[in-house]
């Protein structure tokens, strides 16, 4: 998965969207800005130790920025993108737009947005889970719907309420 | 904008607990101002009473002796010219994000139109557009605080007061925010007119601050009102950038 | 989910077939049994009213309490008192004020009834609210004033969403008090009069009185099922709602977390009639709105008149006061004019009766040890057993001791075949009934509680058989028992009231002492100073436990006993 674009036309193992379930965009730009102010390259142990977090909780963050196309990570040294880069410089409102670019391309977001325009009316948790998990498998399900909810509602691309559990489509956010 | 009169005027303010008639005396004398234009924090290692401090500045809490004056008049707790922003974030988990956001103008009486249009605005600003219907459980550490930002900044005051805004974050996450924080202040057509922050980091305070008043430890006395002069944006390796924070840590320690 | 599903449908099918069966053995209980709904529906409206009631009490008195300290000095003592001491004892004073009033029978009798049942649910409730607002982290309130939220906006947007959910979960507990007490008020008997006022707990009162034991098992078997169905339909899905009022103690929070229990998700079977809801919910919208629109004027109201209506509370509590002081002051006045007449001739014994009641009590709770203490430790760490056996101790625990006197004295008098010792085997099971549940849930929560980690050290480390249970398990309990026993102990008081004077068919079994002396005193002669006198023993005994044996015990247990996690 270590494949780097500009996040168009990537194939990607859908199960990787699962590890975006333990991170926050927070920490995903931190992660760019940190690598960023030491020159753009850095090694991942020196940055661990810096923002003073073991590898169990850096694995996750540095393995969704990779996945979204924000750094390459080779033998310990993570590396930003020129995506990356143009995140730095955008404002907070951009930045959105950025990520949104990238979420919309991924397929397990493309198949449940294809699933809620399909419908028409509010999709159900109960219908999402059970159309991922026929895809990463049960036990993963939930944790995928979690992300999706996530990054969706960042982006801007779904609406998501809490007390009836009804997924939308957010229409088309300028 | 003039110079005639500063925001805010800090005047001697100590305060002291009583116990069995004993005085513990956890600040003393501070004093300093604050104008339009001002990001200042106040860093001293903890038990300094800088957290006390910032609520007798917001009116939270009263001094034992000396005063704090808001444009000229005493400060009252539920002034709309000053929002707080906590560093437990201090959410009502039973509230909605864009409830949260309403809060402060709930209690102005804005009649509900006016509410959501402003706190919508504000929720952008920060970045939370998309999660106005979610509840704080369901945000991360980071939302959470941007909307703790948002609500504060959405009664639009001209002074903004932060208790350890980051201290409950993750490294990455509180270095994100900072960076957006400052993207937010560094915007003239958003509130506040003058930010103070109070924080245990150094690092933090150089990074951020164009002032920062150094306090001692019990009692917590003023010991240097410094202005860091580095240009923005600043780099935190950067070997002006680590001789500020040098300078500062020997004055504490 | 499965469990509860096929748990109710046990219990559906066994009820079925009870009742089959004790309709074709006796059909004139059969006969009285198809008046058991409307009965059902009398017993549950008084619980409704008195539980109204209580609610706003519980928050006018808890709110002042919590938010005024000069108050509080009055209020929290008293709310101490009367939680403590048993109201039954003052229930056919109470009484004689209604039924002599200017309402009489029935407004005045069903009063009665509600304002009994009212003062055994408020004040548990009352001291939720209490500690709700007075545990209140420290950053929400300082943002709540800090972002000027006074009066009607704080209460809406803090204090009320604060104190839902230890509110509810005293509601639970209130509930189950009330039924102990509903029992009990539907049949009132003064020297002069009886009054039998329709509903479950008369039906079974008077299948007693006729030896009826079908009637009685058909009773206790309404009773119990309305208890359930309330239980599993209102009380559980309510308790589930209130955990989205929890506020978190963790500043940064763990993973966020999408998913929050429905209420109603352990009954997804049940059918939810969408469209009804929905046409449900539109027209109720023009309500809500209107509760929003009304709660802004409020506010502004409220913040305009902020003096007047200081003025308002100032006058509320100083009512209070005033009224407060009458009682005590009377109180008072009466204690010193027994004082200065000669003593009623019984008073004499009244020692002994206390050291009787005591005994009897006693020996309940050491019964009630020596069983609940092992299932417990059982209970509370079998899978199986919390899945089959629990639940049945829960559907017992359901039926309220006071209703299960008939039926217990029934057992007594086929036991001692009427001998004397019927009344004290009665008083004495009735009171186990009454203790038992609330030491037994209490406690296979404390084997819950114990870390699993801790368990496996002391397994690891070759503890077995009676050390494990001297060196773990037992001061493991240590708190929950404390608690278990302050409650149970409670209960008890208010039971003997009940327990020592049973009555079934025509015999009636009489023991030595305080509830049977009260009830000698107010229902038999008439003779309201005795009776007087004995309530305030028993007040006094109950209070003295309470101050020199409870508290202390569970002060201690509190400190020493108590498991970080």
């Amino acid at each position: 998965m270590s494949n780097i674009g500009d996040g168009v036309g990537r194939e990607t193992p859908v199960t990787d969207f699962r590890s975006m379930s333990k991170v926050s965009v927070g920490q995903i730009l931190g992660l760019v800005e940190a690598v960023d102010e030491v020159g753009g390259v850095a090694d991942a142990a020196t940055i661990a130790r810096e923002v003073d977090m073991d590898i169990d909780r850096l694995g996750p963050i540095l393995g969704a920025a990779e996945f979204l196309g924000l750094v390459t990570v080779e033998d310990g040294d993570i590396r930003i993108t020129d995506l990356s880069r143009k995140l730095l410089m955008a404002s907070v409102r951009e930045r959105k737009k950025i990520i949104r670019e990238i979420i919309d391309d991924l397929p397990t977001f493309r198949l449940v947005m294809d699933m809620a325009r399909n419908a028409g009316t509010p999709l159900g948790r109960q219908e999402v889970v059970q159309a991922l998990a026929d895809r990463v498998g049960s036990h993963q399900a939930e944790d995928v719907f979690k992300a999706l909810v996530y990054w969706g509602r960042y982006a801007e691309l779904v609406r998501y309420d809490s007390e009836s559990e009804q997924l939308t489509v957010r229409v088309a956010p300028t | 904008m003039g110079d005639a009169q500063p925001l805010l005027q800090v005047k001697d303010v100590s305060k002291s607990y009583f116990d069995n008639g004993k005085e513990f005396k956890i600040l003393d004398r501070i004093r300093f101002e604050l104008a339009e234009h001002d990001f200042v924090c106040v860093v001293g290692p903890s038990g300094c009473g800088k957290s006390t401090l910032l609520r007798i500045i917001v009116g939270l809490d009263t001094p034992t002796s000396g005063e704090v004056l808001f444009e000229g008049h005493p400060i009252r707790a539920d002034n709309p010219q000053v929002a707080m922003v906590f560093q437990s974030f201090a959410l009502f988990p039973w509230l909605t994000v864009a409830q949260n956001v309403e809060l402060g103008l709930e209690a102005l009486h804005e009649d509900p139109a006016k509410r959501r249009a402003v706190a919508k605005k504000f929720i952008d600003a920060v970045g939370l557009t998309g999660f106005e219907n979610a509840y704080p459980r369901e945000l991360s550490g980071g939302m959470k605080q941007r909307v703790g930002i948002a609500r504060a900044l959405a009664i639009e005051p001209l002074l903004l007061c932060m208790d350890e805004p980051f201290s409950s974050l993750d490294a990455l996450t509180a270095q994100n925010l900072r960076d957006e924080i400052l993207q937010l202040w560094s915007n003239p057509d958003l509130p506040p007119e003058a930010v103070l922050m109070v924080t245990h980091s150094i690092e933090e305070a150089v990074y951020l601050a164009d002032r920062v008043i150094v306090l001692s430890s019990r009692p917590g006395r003023m010991v240097a009102e410094l202005e860091i002069d580095l240009p923005r944006p600043r780099n935190r390796k950067d070997p002006e950038f680590y001789g500020w924070v040098d300078e500062i840590y020997s004055l504490i320690v | 989910m499965r469990g509860l599903r096929g748990r109710l449908r046990i219990l559906a099918v066994a009820l079925i077939v009870i009742g089959i069966g004790t309709a074709i053995v006796f059909p004139d209980a059969a006969r009285a049994a198809a008046t058991l709904p409307i009965l059902a529906l009398f017993s549950v409206l008084r619980m409704v009213a008195a539980y109204l009631l209580s609610l706003l009490f519980a928050i006018s008195y808890g709110h002042t309490a919590a938010t005024n300290r000069r108050a509080a000095t009055v209020m929290l003592p008293v709310m101490d008192i009367l939680q403590s001491i048993p109201i039954l004892g003052f229930f056919p004073f109470v009484l004689l004020f209604f039924v002599n009033g200017p309402l009489g029978d029935p407004v005045g009798i069903e009063t009665a009834a509600v304002f009994l049942i009212f003062t055994s649910m408020a004040w548990n409730m009352a001291f939720g609210v209490y500690e709700s607002i007075t545990t209140l982290p420290q950053d929400l309130d300082q943002a709540a004033r800090g972002f000027g939220l006074h009066g009607w906006l704080r209460f809406r947007l803090l204090a009320f969403p604060a104190m839902v959910p230890k509110l509810v979960y005293n509601s639970i507990l209130s509930w189950t008090n009330g039924w102990f007490f509903l029992v009990a008020s539907e049949i009132i008997t003064t020297p002069r009069a009886s009054y039998i006022r329709p509903g479950l707990g008369s039906f079974i009162y008077l299948a007693g009185q006729r030896g009826d034991l079908g009637g009685i098992a058909i009773g206790i078997a309404a009773l119990a099922t309305v208890v359930l169905l309330l239980d599993i339909f209102l009380w559980r899905p309510t308790s589930v709602w209130s955990e989205r009022f929890r506020i978190e103690t963790t500043a940064a929070g763990e993973r966020p977390s999408l998913h929050v229990p429905s209420p109603y998700e352990r009954l997804r079977w049940l059918p939810r009639f969408p469209r009804l809801r929905r046409e449900v919910a539109r027209r109720i919208q023009p309500l809500l709105d209107g509760y929003a629109r009304s709660s802004s004027k409020l506010d502004r109201v409220y913040s305009s008149h902020r003096r007047v209506i200081r003025a308002v509370r100032r006058a509320d509590i100083g009512m209070f006061v005033v009224i407060f002081v009458i009682v005590v002051a009377t109180g008072l006045i009466g204690l010193v004019g027994f004082f200065q007449r000669p003593l009623p001739p019984g008073a004499r014994d009244l020692p002994i009766a206390a050291a009787f009641s005591f005994s009897r009590l006693l020996l309940a709770y050491l019964t009630a040890l020596a069983w609940t203490i092992p299932a417990a430790a059982w209970l509370g760490r079998s899978k199986w057993a919390a899945r089959f056996v629990t639940p049945a101790f829960e559907i017992s625990a359901s039926i309220p001791a006071t209703a299960l006197q008939p039926l217990i004295i029934g057992f007594a008098v086929v036991v001692t075949m009427g001998g004397y010792f019927a009344g004290e085997i009665g008083a004495y099971l009735v009171s186990l009934f009454a203790m038992q549940w609330y030491l037994l849930f209490n406690l296979i929560a404390g084997v819950r509680s114990i870390p699993g980690d801790l368990d496996e050290a002391a397994r690891g480390f070759g503890l077995r058989g009676r050390t494990y249970w001297r060196r773990l398990l037992l001061p493991a309990l240590v708190p929950s028992l404390a608690t278990g026993s302050i409650t149970a102990w409670g209960a008890g008081w208010n039971a003997l009231i009940v327990a020592e004077y049973l009555q079934f068919g025509q015999s009636v079994f009489s023991v030595t002492g305080l509830g049977a002396s009260l009830y000698g005193a107010t229902v038999v002669t008439g003779d309201y100073a005795m009776g007087y006198l004995t309530v305030l023993t028993m007040t006094a005994v109950v209070l003295i436990l309470n101050k020199l044996l409870w508290r202390p015990i569970y002060k201690r247990a509190a400190v020493k006993y108590r498991m970080e996690v």
